[in-house]
């Protein structure tokens, strides 16, 4: 059968035609600052090599106190290549993280988040607390010492909100403790819940994206403004589309080398009436919060200090969700968001540095 | 003499004449609550003869294992109440060094209540009597461990102090293992008398049988007997039994061989021979623990690497046994399968290593490809026409 | 896929020849390893629940085999009357390794003279507990030992 029947077979049947000439038609901007629209490819496809690897691990994981731990530990010893397949979900998982954290930050510095893309960024900010709550979730399911008490005192935290918190410690730990069925319902979170809702959102994202074309920085926009010629821009097909495939692949063997190099350990099994270990802490990802629930004193202005900095952590959170409403417009609201920006960065830095330093020995 | 009264027709109500005998009476009735006499119907008038009416006497020390022993020596009264136990106490106890001091009317040797209680007697199997396997060696150690006491009657006050740092009472106190040896099983209990010399080596052999066969059949028996030596003591010591070291063979300073061998003579050249062997097995051991352990930190398979460790480990205990033997050449050939089994767990672990070394090299060559794909990828970018036309349909 | 822009240019062509061989290179190289992660491996569960522990037949009564289960070694015998038992073969007392003895038709330790009998209940010396038991069954001839979890 040669292409052309194919063809248009499916294009009666598909919008194919319509499709290929919008891919035609779009132009990705072309500026210094361009290179920063990569990172959203960049996370799509660490998205999906997540789906990808966690689907592979589904077929020998079994999500039972009982059975956890020695089903990891036989995808890893037994399963050819499983020691591959594993590492890579875990490294895949931190590097979806760092390049989600990097696109947001860039969106921001770039000011990606003005009219008429307040959905798209606000659809952005869900998706990387998803991200951090799918880290949150999958990080317990090898079931080992380390995760098992990180996880206990990760939800131990929702406890200091007011009336609900005990619920919500309930809710994720499906009981008042970690176990087994802690272990069950986060793994129906991580496999199921949170990608059904991630996967949608997803969607609506890309659709926007589409929508809406590449954002341009204000100072590009300034730029165009006085010399409409200067301003260059690359088909999205096949230029910008090859430029994505460099950076997907390199991501790739980037991926490979570290699930290599550094696999991740098996680490001991869960055993919850054994002593916490010293020197437990969470993913990267929350060193920073966990700093900062370190050094909050215990009483600020009568109220309780794990309190304080939760509901202050909440606001921040709320505050990045909302960006839109309350900056954008003006130059000055522009240079307060890049400040905030800048000093948030600097703070979740700061405080992630001073995690490691105080971790190691 | 103190008195107590208690009112005849109630058990334990008892009035006392003044404030030490009151104190004192309340204290041994309520203590008698959980007396296990009490359990079996007896009042106070069942060992303390009475003193007028409504009050009782202490009987005398010398007085209290005859006493006792009215009914703990007689089998057909004692059926009563538990159809097993012993009635042969009283008997022991007169062979003991207590006994026998106590007889010749010295009543500062221990008699029945200075370790039983006196109103509160439990059965040694519960945990709060003080002849408990757990709590035994305090009970001992009141009068064997205050050199005062001790003094008065020429003895050391050291052994329970040796005791407690030696690794039976760590097996008993810290892994709460109740079969490791107390005072009561070397010494008796009722019978309790430092054991001849010839004696107490039979006693370590109950536990450590194969240590005990294999001295008796080696020559040391023999020369041991001749000078007088208890068998193990000589290297082990009796109480502060301190847990054993391949150092411990050789002939260098503080080694036990050293107490009476040199490095002359074939005695010398088997001393000298066993401790190689041992050192030799134990560096294979760590050798081959240190490997399989990096391979399992970095995810490797090695079940079946800690299984042959585990054999070599056992091998190794049993060469340290055969060093009781003081024969060279059966101790070396189980070093040997030790070693085979230590040199087979490394393998274990080699291939582990090789194992991934062999992944390193599959991702360096999957590296090298997709950095071919990306150097032709690259070109290619670079050779696409320029962006400002629109590509033709 | 890429189509070619400019049908006349060699080097082009080249180019997107190279292109295409190391890209199904790469391509190569991802799927290598996820087919062979889909087939099942030979021993397609965890060995930690249940293990082959030889054949039934060369298992007389009166003798004992001590087999490995995952890292830790088990034992399993044949009683004088003909039935099949298995425990784990580390002593209670200090994790010696036990063995079976004929002329005791029971399981001793060799370490401190510990002794169970052939319900591996601790009988004789310093263990303090008895072994902990596993399940056996015969299939096709093979004893499998299984953990009771």
């Amino acid at each position: 059968m040669t292409r052309m029947p194919l063809r248009s077979w499916l294009e009666e049947r598909l919008p194919l035609a319509d499709v290929v000439a919008t891919l035609r038609h779009k132009r990705v901007p072309h500026h210094r600052y361009s290179v920063w629209y990569y990172f959203g490819g960049v996370t799509l496809f660490l998205f999906g090599i997540q789906v990808g690897t966690g689907a592979l691990l589904l077929l020998y994981y079994r999500p039972s106190a009982a059975e956890a731990y020695e089903s990891v530990q036989f995808i890893v010893t037994r399963v050819p290549f499983g020691w591959l397949v594993r590492s890579i979900h875990a490294w895949s998982a931190n590097l979806m993280v760092a390049s989600g954290f990097a696109h947001l930050f860039s969106v921001l510095f770039l000011h990606a988040y003005r009219r008429p893309r307040e959905l798209t960024w606000m659809s952005g900010v869900v998706l990387l607390f998803l991200t951090l709550a799918f880290g949150f979730t999958g990080y317990l399911l090898p079931w080992n010492d380390v995760s098992f008490f990180a996880t206990r005192v990760g939800t131990d935290i929702a406890a200091t909100v007011p009336f609900i918190g005990r619920g919500i410690v309930r809710f994720l730990r499906g009981g008042d403790d970690v176990s087994g069925a802690t272990l069950t319902r986060l793994f129906g979170f991580h496999v199921a819940i949170l990608p059904s809702i991630a996967t949608a959102l997803v969607g609506f994202h890309l659709f926007l994206v589409q929508r809406h074309g590449m954002s341009l920085p204000p100072s590009v926009e300034r730029q165009a403004a006085g010399d409409p010629a200067a301003m260059r821009s690359i088909p999205f097909l096949p230029h910008f589309l090859l430029r994505d495939l460099f950076a997907w692949t390199a991501m790739l063997a980037v991926l490979a080398g570290l699930a290599t190099a550094f696999p991740t350990e098996l680490g001991t099994k869960a055993d919850p009436f054994a002593p916490a270990p010293a020197g437990i802490r969470p993913e990267w990802y929350f060193l920073w919060a966990f700093e900062v629930l370190k050094h909050v004193p215990a009483n600020v202005a009568g109220l309780n200090g794990e309190l304080v900095a939760v509901a202050a952590i909440a606001a921040g959170a709320a505050g990045a969700l909302l960006l839109p409403f309350f900056a954008g417009q003006t130059a000055r609201a522009r240079r307060g968001v890049v400040w905030a920006g800048l000093a948030a960065f600097v703070f979740m830095c700061v405080m992630t540095g001073l995690a490691l330093m105080a971790a190691a020995p | 003499m103190r008195r107590r009264h208690c009112a005849a027709a109630v058990l334990f109500a008892c009035l006392a004449a003044d404030a030490q005998a009151q104190s004192a009476g309340v204290s041994a009735a309520d203590a008698f609550r959980n007396d296990v006499h009490a359990a079996a119907g007896l009042t106070c008038a069942a060992c303390h003869p009475s003193g007028g009416p409504g009050t009782y006497q202490a009987p005398p020390r010398t007085a209290i294992a005859p006493l006792c022993a009215t009914c703990h020596g007689d089998a057909a009264y004692m059926r009563r109440f538990d159809p097993q136990v012993r009635v042969d106490q009283h008997l022991q106890y007169q062979t003991s060094a207590h006994g026998r001091r106590m007889a010749m009317g010295d009543d500062r040797a221990a008699t029945c209540t200075d370790c039983h209680g006196a109103h509160g007697v439990t059965r040694v199997a519960d945990a709060r009597s003080p002849v408990a396997p757990l709590n035994v060696t305090t009970t001992c150690a009141r009068c064997h461990g205050d050199p005062v006491r001790m003094a008065a009657f020429g003895h050391d006050a050291a052994p329970p102090a040796d005791w407690a740092a030696s690794v039976h009472a760590a097996a008993l106190l810290k892994r709460g293992d109740t079969s490791a040896p107390t005072c009561m099983a070397c010494h008796g209990s009722h019978g309790a008398t430092p054991p001849g010399v010839t004696a107490v080596a039979n006693v370590c052999a109950q536990c450590h049988v194969r240590e005990a066969e294999l001295f008796r059949a080696s020559p040391k028996k023999d020369i041991f007997e001749a000078l007088g030596q208890a068998e193990c003591l000589a290297c082990h010591s009796n109480h502060r039994i301190e847990p054993p070291g391949d150092a411990w063979v050789g002939v260098q300073e503080g080694a036990a061989c050293a107490q009476c061998h040199d490095a002359s003579g074939d005695s010398g050249k088997a001393i000298l021979g066993i401790r190689g062997e041992l050192d030799r097995l134990s560096a294979a051991v760590s050798e081959a623990d240190a490997l399989l352990t990096r391979a399992e930190r970095a995810g490797m398979p090695i079940d079946e690497g800690r299984l042959l460790l585990q054999e070599a480990r056992e091998h190794q205990v049993q060469s340290r046994v055969l060093v009781h033997g003081f024969a060279f050449a059966s101790l070396a050939k189980t070093a040997a399968e030790g070693q085979t089994a230590a040199r087979r767990a490394h393998d274990v672990g080699d291939a582990a290593m090789e194992e991934l070394d062999v992944r390193r090299r599959g991702l360096a060559v999957a590296t090298l490809l997709v950095l071919a794909f990306l150097a032709a990828l690259w070109m290619k970018i670079r050779r696409l026409p320029p962006a400002a036309d629109n590509p033709p349909a | 896929m890429i189509t070619q822009s400019d049908p006349s240019g060699g080097r082009r062509s080249v180019l997107n020849w190279l292109l295409g061989l190391w890209g199904g290179g790469v391509i190569g190289s991802v799927f290598y390893p996820v087919v062979r992660y889909l087939a099942p491996p030979d021993v397609p569960e965890a060995t930690t629940l249940s293990v082959s522990a030889g054949s039934a037949q060369a298992l007389l009564p009166n003798t004992g085999r001590i087999v490995p289960f995952g890292s830790r070694p088990a034992i399993v015998l044949r009683t004088v009357s003909g039935e099949l038992r298995a425990f784990s073969a580390t002593c209670t007392h200090l994790d010696c390794t036990v063995q079976y003895r004929p002329d005791l038709q029971g399981i001793w330790c060799a370490c401190h003279n510990g002794q169970y009998d052939v319900n591996g209940r601790n009988v004789a010396g310093p263990p303090p507990r008895p072994l902990d038991s596993y399940d056996v069954d015969v299939s096709n001839g093979e004893i499998i030992i299984t953990r009771r979890s």
